[in-house]
C-alpha cells in the first residue's frame, strides 16, 4: 500500500514540476557593497567615488550639490502551468545608491539600500 | 440512499469547482514593495528627517530638486491580471477552438513622495494616487476601484484611504478639487 502511495505522490510531483517555468532578468551592474562601505562622509572625493563605483547612472543637481545615483534592477518570474489553470508571478526589485557631494566635491551623505537580496522566485499570485 | 446522495453532491461540487477553474490565468507583477498609509504613518512633517525615512523605507527610487527643497520618490507597482476562457466548456463538443474570454487588469501604479527642506527635514508627504488595491476579478463589466472626486467629497465610495483622513497639511485631494 505504501509503495502505491509513493508512486502516486511521485506521479503528482512529476506532473507538477513539468508545468513549472522560471525566468530572470537584470538591468545594470551589481552595486558592490565593499565599494559602498569604502565611501566616507567628509573625506572621500568625487574622483574617488568615480574610481570606486564608475560613472553614475544619473546625475542630479541638488541645491548646489551633486547627487550621483546608481541603480540595479532584478526581476524574477515563476509560473505554474497546469494547462487549464495557470499561475504566474513576476517580482521586480531595485538596489539604489545615492552619493551626495557638497560644493567642494566631497561626499556629504550616502543613501543606499539593497532590496534584491530578499527577492525570491514566486509563482503564487495571491497574498503579499 | 444517503450515501449515494453524498457521493452525487461531492461529484457535483467537484464538477462546479472544475468548471469554474476552466481556462483560468492568474498573473501578478510587483515592482518594489507596495507602501500603505500605515507604513508611512511614522513620518511627521516638520520633525522626521530624510535619514529616518530612509532607515525605515530604504533608499528612494529618485531624489529630485525643487524650488523649496528636495523631493524623494518611492515608486511601486502591483499589477493583477486574471482571465477566464469559458470557451473551454464547449471544446469537447466542437471541432474548432471557441473562445469566450473575460479578463481584467488592475495596474496599481503608485508612488509615495516626500518633500524635504534644505536641512533634510520632511515638510510634506503624499501618495501620488490613492488607489484601492485591485482584486483578482476577471469580470470586466464593473466600474474601476478608484474613487471619483465627488465620492471623496461626500465620502460615499468604498473605504477611504487612511492617508486622506490623516493628512495634516490640508493639501488633500478632497479639498483641492477646483470649483467649476
Amino acid at each position: 500500500m505504501k509503495i502505491v502511495r509513493s508512486i502516486y505522490a511521485l506521479l503528482v510531483l512529476t506532473m507538477m514540476i513539468q508545468g513549472c517555468a522560471f525566468s530572470r532578468g537584470t538591468l545594470g551592474d551589481d552595486i558592490r557593497t565593499d565599494a559602498v562601505a569604502a565611501l566616507q562622509k567628509g573625506i572621500t572625493t568625487k574622483d574617488e567615488v568615480l574610481r570606486l563605483l564608475g560613472a553614475p547612472d544619473r546625475l542630479v543637481p541638488l541645491n548646489g550639490r551633486d547627487v550621483f545615483q546608481y541603480y540595479r534592477y532584478d526581476a524574477k518570474a515563476g509560473s505554474l502551468l497546469l494547462i487549464i489553470l495557470n499561475f504566474s508571478r513576476l517580482s521586480v526589485k531595485s538596489d539604489d545608491l545615492f552619493v551626495i557631494l557638497n560644493r567642494d566635491g566631497i561626499v556629504e551623505d550616502v543613501i543606499a539600500s539593497k532590496r534584491t537580496d530578499a527577492l525570491a522566485f514566486r509563482f503564487w499570485p495571491f497574498g503579499e | 440512499m444517503t450515501q449515494m446522495m453524498r457521493r452525487m453532491a461531492s461529484m457535483a461540487l467537484g464538477l462546479l469547482i472544475g468548471l469554474s477553474a476552466l481556462g483560468c490565468n492568474v498573473i501578478r507583477v510587483s515592482l518594489n514593495t507596495s507602501l500603505a498609509p500605515e507604513d508611512v504613518a511614522f513620518i511627521v512633517p516638520g520633525k522626521t528627517t530624510l535619514s529616518e525615512v530612509v532607515a525605515n523605507l530604504g533608499a528612494p527610487d529618485s531624489i529630485d530638486d525643487s524650488d523649496s527643497g528636495v523631493v524623494a520618490t518611492y515608486r511601486f507597482l502591483d499589477l493583477k491580471y486574471s482571465r477566464v476562457n469559458f470557451g473551454w466548456l464547449a471544446k469537447p463538443w466542437t471541432p474548432v477552438d471557441p473562445d469566450l474570454i473575460f479578463s481584467r487588469t488592475g495596474l496599481g501604479v503608485d508612488a509615495f513622495e516626500v518633500l524635504c527642506d534644505g536641512q533634510w527635514v520632511v515638510r510634506q508627504k503624499e501618495f501620488l494616487r490613492h488607489l484601492i488595491r485591485p482584486p483578482f476579478y476577471p469580470y470586466p463589466f464593473q466600474r474601476s476601484g478608484r474613487l471619483a472626486p465627488d465620492e471623496l467629497l461626500l465620502g460615499t465610495g468604498p473605504a477611504r484611504p487612511a492617508i486622506m483622513v490623516s493628512h495634516e497639511s490640508g493639501n488633500d485631494r478632497s479639498r483641492s478639487v477646483p470649483d467649476k
